[in-house]
């Protein structure tokens, strides 16, 4: 299965939320969305699965538009990031009935992993959703998303407020289920460098646009941190992708990222050092590049 | 396999260095399963496709070999291979950034050479 959006537009009172984005997303593969607060993450991910209409462009699963269409749709589920306050139906709701909910909705739903995650997190099924911490409203949205069995399951923030344990545990889960299913993930995150092991390619939104679509590791390998004597590190540097340079007196630095083939140009005195994703997307998103 | 995982190279690299590691140190004998794929996945939360790059890289050098449908087994001989190619790497991995550092010190090679003689470890 594929799914694709193409063009996608959506405007909010005159301002473009996503500004022609296009995407396609393979069956099998757990991929990473990153961006700045604002950048359109939660907007695209309620687009692809037909939880909000689109300006312009479109949305199709195997071809098929998936807006108002049952059968697509049984294959999509979006787990969202549960923001409640006062006003929100869903404040005085409890866990049991918001699963409930989720169980009648998903097709695919799996009763005894829904079971097996309530037991793991420990989730108070009886509480309101009002009362759950932010951690525990995460949880929530980590059961619906992996009980779904749904082939695309979409995570938005589902480790916000989640302690360092209890994110590991996440990711642990998110590849056993993965490892035993094969079904893809979509799961956009701010704490880059924690998921960027398990994330098989990674999409950069930047406003409202996508920005790069890579594999992970290779956008990775592909990119360079170089310090140094600011003629030397433009010596080195010439003829590159360079972002981020920032001069400090007669130094000077750089974030470079090389195509295939391409390398620094060599003996120049300068300090070359590997970037993490996380650093990569501060360069790429930060808006001081050249 | 209890290393962790640093910044300095890929991923996939440090998992194939790994397993060459623990083949050298007796952790993981000839004709002995590695784990799968999946496993290494779980053990230090990275992508499968990941883990199976870097097992992928073994089996290349005839280091692994894979028996069908039970997993990837650790090589007749791999021991040895292990040991030739990363004495043929010691020049680059080890010398070479040795000397960078001598020479932007001004140590000369002779007073190198004397420092290695005096070291006793």
């Amino acid at each position: 299965m594929k799914l694709t959006c193409q063009d996608i537009v959506k405007t909010y009172g005159g301002k473009n939320a996503l500004d022609g984005v296009s995407l396609t997303l393979e069956s099998g593969k757990i991929y990473g969305l990153i961006g700045r607060n604002g950048a359109g993450k939660t907007t695209l991910l309620s687009i692809l699965t037909a939880q909000n209409p689109a300006t312009a462009g479109s949305v199709t699963l195997d071809g098929a538009p998936v807006w108002e269409n049952r059968q697509a749709l049984d294959q999509l589920c979006f787990s969202r990031e549960l923001n409640i306050n006062a006003e929100s139906g869903l404040a005085s709701m409890k866990v049991k009935d918001y699963l409930r909910l989720a169980s009648v909705y998903y097709p695919h739903w799996d009763r005894a992993l829904e079971e097996r995650l309530v037991a793991l997190f420990d989730l108070p099924v009886k509480k309101k959703l009002q009362k759950l911490s932010k951690g525990m409203l995460s949880m929530v949205t980590i059961v619906v998303a992996m009980a779904s069995k749904a082939p695309f399951t979409f995570l938005d923030e589902p480790v916000a407020g989640l302690d360092v344990v209890a994110r590991e545990q996440f990711y642990q889960l998110l590849l056993e289920e993965y490892g035993q299913s094969g079904r893809t993930f979509l799961i956009s995150t701010h704490i880059i460098e924690e998921a960027a092991g398990v994330l098989e390619e990674v999409i950069i939104l930047h406003d409202g646009k996508v920005l790069t679509v890579a594999d992970t590791q290779e956008l990775v390998d592909s990119a360079r941190y170089v310090t140094g004597l600011a003629e030397e590190v433009d010596a080195a540097t010439a003829g590159l992708e360079v972002h981020h340079a920032a001069r400090t007196g007669r130094s000077k630095s750089a974030a470079v990222f090389l195509k295939p083939g391409q390398d620094l140009a060599p003996g120049h005195d300068v300090t070359v050092q590997p970037m993490n994703l996380q650093k990569i997307f501060v360069a790429l998103c930060s808006g001081e590049g050249e | 396999m209890n290393e962790q995982l640093s910044d300095r190279t890929s991923i996939y690299l440090q998992i194939s260095e790994m397993i060459e590691t623990d083949i050298l140190r007796g952790v993981l004998l000839e004709e002995e399963q590695v784990p799968s794929t999946n496993e290494l996945a779980r053990l230090y939360t990275i992508n499968p496709a990941t883990a199976g790059k870097g097992v992928n890289l073994l089996v290349d050098q005839g280091i692994l070999y894979k028996k069908r449908g039970i997993g990837m087994f650790v090589a007749a001989g791999a021991r040895e291979k292990i040991l030739r190619k990363r004495r043929q790497a010691f020049v680059t991995t080890h010398i070479a950034p040795l000397l960078a550092e001598a020479r932007s010190l001004g140590i000369t090679r002779a007073e190198l050479i004397g420092m290695i003689k005096e070291e006793q470890s």
